[in-house]
């Protein structure tokens, strides 16, 4: 370890899960972001909702509290704490004072493993989903982003998105026995947390062995991720939706590898390169030469969990200049697979990358979210301090490489907006 | 872990010390007026810079409406010293090596900042001093960046709850540049002539008129230094700061607006007129907002999330410096009706009027400030961020002076502000209904 992740400690917990602990600046604020193994990977495909449902209703009451009781206590202290869920888990994050640490890790415990799933609170839970997804079904970016899943994977990918109508079915058919059945395989499986902030180790673990040690060690095995079979293709889909003044676009396509890949890092470096910030290539031609778009940026994304992920270009076009717009993206991003891997933008970009990346671990929460991120990732902590020479290490021929993994004439595209008035 | 030191009166010839509190020192450049604020923190490998204008859409009239906002967007093109053309624009120098730079608009105030590591701290404060007024501001400037700030403008108009926020503002003030919001008019966004772009960056981005931040790892007398010498260059010119003299008429009764678009979303809004940010109601005023709609365990969330009338709830005490709004957003869910969701927020607002607020609600209040007090010390961007809002309102001392004010609060004083400020007259209630796509 580096001298400056020097303080970040990791302790192995039982059944195979891993603690990580980090003292930081930060006064009187204490980071939680933890995770067992459960979530929508690990169920049927039409009960991909399941754990989503399970993850809001975990604080609405437990076999020993109801929700009021939860949530006035936890607020009288301060304490925040979120469950989610995606990919193979079902996640916690908190914040507490430090003096409240041991407080808020018997919630989340409690919440894990005593949650009640009261029905009137099944159905409100059920409300709120159906009421983000109407919500969903004007928004351009996420029509677009659904939209764009669908194209590039096959129904049974993990990273394969239903459309809104489909996901609102799987809503309604949720009940109380099916979520209840879902949380009930939730334990300390797979448990990954990162304590960060105004914290001490040693207590640290202690209190973390001594709470989660409440939750069963139950096995909940997770199959083999089955790669994507859709075959890559030049296609491109509209999604036409009314008054709208600003059209979302994403351009990409599924690639073959995970985040094990020898190529991996490379493909983040020629993804930094194509779109990572304003002095990449995008940014620097449809936004500063051309004044064509606010934003346009090219993203790693899809590869949680083992999964195979894409490469995804976002750009936001005025109607008025879609046609337009989407030529000049195809043509800059052809342009720069091209003529764009050169010598000066590889070694810029990873100057910008190890920069930002120490940069972005200078607040307690992104370091808590770096580690829960490696313990996922089941790397080993040293790549806390590894990443900037790992990023350092790749080379020319790597770029090439990994660019030989991208589709790049079979890129698909979807728009969604008012697109019919361009 | 901690590394703050206590602040420390540090002497560099040309540069006042002025105060310091908490761990925040305040000096004054003596050749210009420049204000500037340190926050050291030695161990920190990261550090801060930000230059806060004291001038945003506050200052604005019609026909240049956004012009901060645009503005923002033209000091990004280059200077006298660092532009593209040298290879030393903002992006190239600091982006490149990883710092984060970006700039944000408000009512009230711009800034322009860097987070980045400690060692490229001169660059960001030589770049920020020399576009203090040295930058280019070119017609070829404006011409491109046009549509860029357009596409933004777009993007918001995407957003329900951002659409009806402006008409909100709009009906609520009618005399007041708050009227308008800092993106401006998209047609005063298209057309505002360069020269007038160039008079009001003449008018305000000056040394007098502004704030120099640097928060994290850095030598406090290097930086001082390394201030003098580059804002140094500057002197504060002659003519007087423009001054807003237009106040808000006072408001004879509800207004109400609708906004009618394709969509499947459904909103409502109230929004309540209340004092600018340093009136000594203002703190019971941001504890009310907190028992309003903070978090799971508030009064609004329990009233309308919890009972399925809304996905969410958000209360916001606009902390500014003229008059300003306490406004209250919820999400619909679908079938809710609009009227059923007004008449549950203003039946919340009459309870508490009339029954007060339980000691246990002030004591949750608290605490959820105290965390707040905690993340917002996280890092240099969120110390910067949050320290410049203050500085927004005139006085950086409520920094440290306001979370003081709150804890004096009394559940009493909670209900006193209810009573005089949630009321019917003082309102302005919008209603977002999407109609079939």
């Amino acid at each position: 370890m580096s001298k400056d992740f020097a303080a970040v400690r990791e302790f192995a917990l039982s059944g195979g899960g891993r603690l990580f602990v980090a003292p930081t600046n930060a006064r009187d604020l204490v980071i939680v972001e933890g995770s067992v193994r459960g979530g929508p990977n690990l169920v049927p495909r039409s009960e991909r909702v399941l754990p989503a449902l399970a993850a809001a209703l975990l604080d609405a009451g437990t076999t020993s509290r109801s929700k009021n009781e939860i949530r006035d206590g936890l607020a009288a202290r301060g304490i925040s704490l979120e469950f989610g869920s995606s990919g193979d888990r079902t996640r916690f994050s908190g914040r507490c004072f430090p003096e409240d640490l041991p407080r808020l890790l018997n919630v989340m415990c409690e919440c894990l493993n005593e949650a009640s799933f009261p029905e009137t609170e099944v159905k409100t839970a059920k409300a709120l989903a159906l009421g983000a997804l109407a919500d969903e079904r004007s928004d351009t970016r996420a029509q677009a982003e659904r939209a764009f899943a669908a194209l590039l994977y096959d129904a049974s990918h993990v990273n394969y998105r239903p459309s809104v109508p489909e996901e609102e079915h799987e809503v309604r058919a949720a009940s109380r026995g099916k979520i209840r059945g879902f949380a009930s395989t939730l334990g300390r499986t797979g448990l990954m947390i990162a304590v960060v902030g105004d914290v001490v180790a040693a207590p640290v673990h202690a209190a973390v062995t001594k709470a989660f040690a409440r939750l069963d060690n139950r096995i909940l095995a997770v199959p083999p991720k089955k790669m994507n079979r859709k075959q890559a293709q030049q296609q491109e889909r509209h999604i036409e939706l009314n008054d709208k003044a600003n059209v979302d676009v994403l351009l990409g396509a599924a690639l073959p590898v995970t985040i094990t890949h020898v190529q991996y890092h490379a493909l983040r470096v020629v993804a930094e390169m194509l779109g990572g910030g304003f002095t990449a290539h995008l940014m620097q031609t449809l936004r500063q030469r051309d004044g064509l778009t606010y934003g346009v940026y090219a993203r790693l994304a899809g590869f949680d969990d083992g999964a195979d992920g894409y490469l995804k270009v976002w750009a936001s076009f005025s109607p008025a200049r879609f046609a337009e717009s989407v030529a000049l993206l195809r043509k800059e991003v052809d342009l720069f697979f091209s003529k764009g891997l050169t010598e000066l933008a590889l070694v810029q970009t990873q100057e910008r990358l190890v920069g930002s990346y120490l940069v972005s671990l200078s607040t307690t929460e992104s370091l808590a979210l770096a580690l829960h991120c490696i313990g996922q990732q089941a790397r080993e902590l040293s790549y806390l301090s590894d990443f900037p020479d790992i990023i350092r290490a790749v080379t020319r021929a790597d770029l090439h490489a990994a660019v030989a993994l991208i589709p790049i004439d079979k890129l698909a595209l979807v728009a969604a907006g008012t697109i019919g008035k361009s | 872990m901690a590394s703050r030191t206590e602040p420390k009166r540090t002497n560099v010839p040309g540069i006042s010390f002025v105060r310091a509190l908490d761990w925040i020192e305040e000096y004054r450049l003596d050749k210009n007026g420049l204000q500037i604020l340190l926050v050291p923190d030695s161990a920190s490998p990261v550090a801060g810079v930000m230059v806060t204008y004291h001038v945003g859409s506050r200052n604005e009239a019609i026909g240049y409406t956004g012009a901060t906002h645009l503005l923002e967007h033209l000091m990004f093109k280059g200077s006298k010293h660092f532009n593209k053309k040298n290879g030393g624009d903002a992006f190239a120098l600091l982006e490149r090596k990883g710092a984060r730079v970006n700039a944000t608009t408000w009512n009230d105030r711009t800034n322009y900042y860097e987070v980045l590591p400690r060692a490229l701290v001169p660059t960001a404060l030589a770049l920020e001093a020399d576009r203090m007024r040295n930058a280019y501001l070119r017609e070829t400037d404006r011409v491109s960046e046009m549509p860029v700030v357009r596409n933004e403008f777009e993007i918001g108009e995407n957003n329900p709850a951002e659409a009806l926020d402006k008409q909100l503002w709009a009906l609520a003030y009618q005399a007041h540049p708050y009227h308008h919001s800092t993106i401006g008019w998209k047609s005063d966004i298209e057309r505002v002539p360069i020269e007038r772009l160039q008079k009001f960056y003449a008018d305000f981005y000056r040394p007098d008129n502004a704030t120099v931040t640097v928060a994290g790892g850095f030598d406090v007398k290097e930086v001082l230094a390394c201030i003098k010498k580059e804002f140094g260059a500057h002197i504060a010119p002659s003519a007087p700061l423009p001054e807003l003299y237009t106040t808000e008429p006072r408001q004879e009764g509800e207004r109400r607006v609708m906004v009618r678009r394709a969509s499947d979303s459904n909103l409502v809004a109230i929004a309540h007129k209340i004092p600018g940010a340093s009136h000594g109601d203002v703190p019971a005023l941001l504890l009310l907002s907190l028992i309003l709609a903070d978090g799971k365990a508030s009064r609004l969330y329990r009233a309308l999330v919890d009972t399925s009338q809304a996905t969410d709830v958000t209360t916001i005490c606009y902390q500014l410096r003229d008059p300003s709004l306490l406004s209250t957003l919820v999400t619909l869910t679908p079938g809710t009706g609009h009227d059923r969701v007004e008449q549950t927020l203003k039946a919340e607002f009459a309870r508490i009027c009339t029954e007060g607020i339980a000691a246990k609600e002030i004591a949750k209040a608290r605490q959820s400030l105290r965390a707040y007090i905690a993340s917002r010390s996280d890092g240099p961007y969120a110390l910067l961020s949050s320290l410049n809002e203050e500085i927004a309102t005139g006085d950086w001392t409520r920094f440290v002076t306001f979370p003081e004010a709150l804890a004096r609060v009394t559940a009493r004083e909670v209900q006193a502000v209810a009573k005089k400020y949630l009321v019917d007259d003082q309102s302005t209630v919008g209603h977002f209904v999407g109609t079939r796509l």
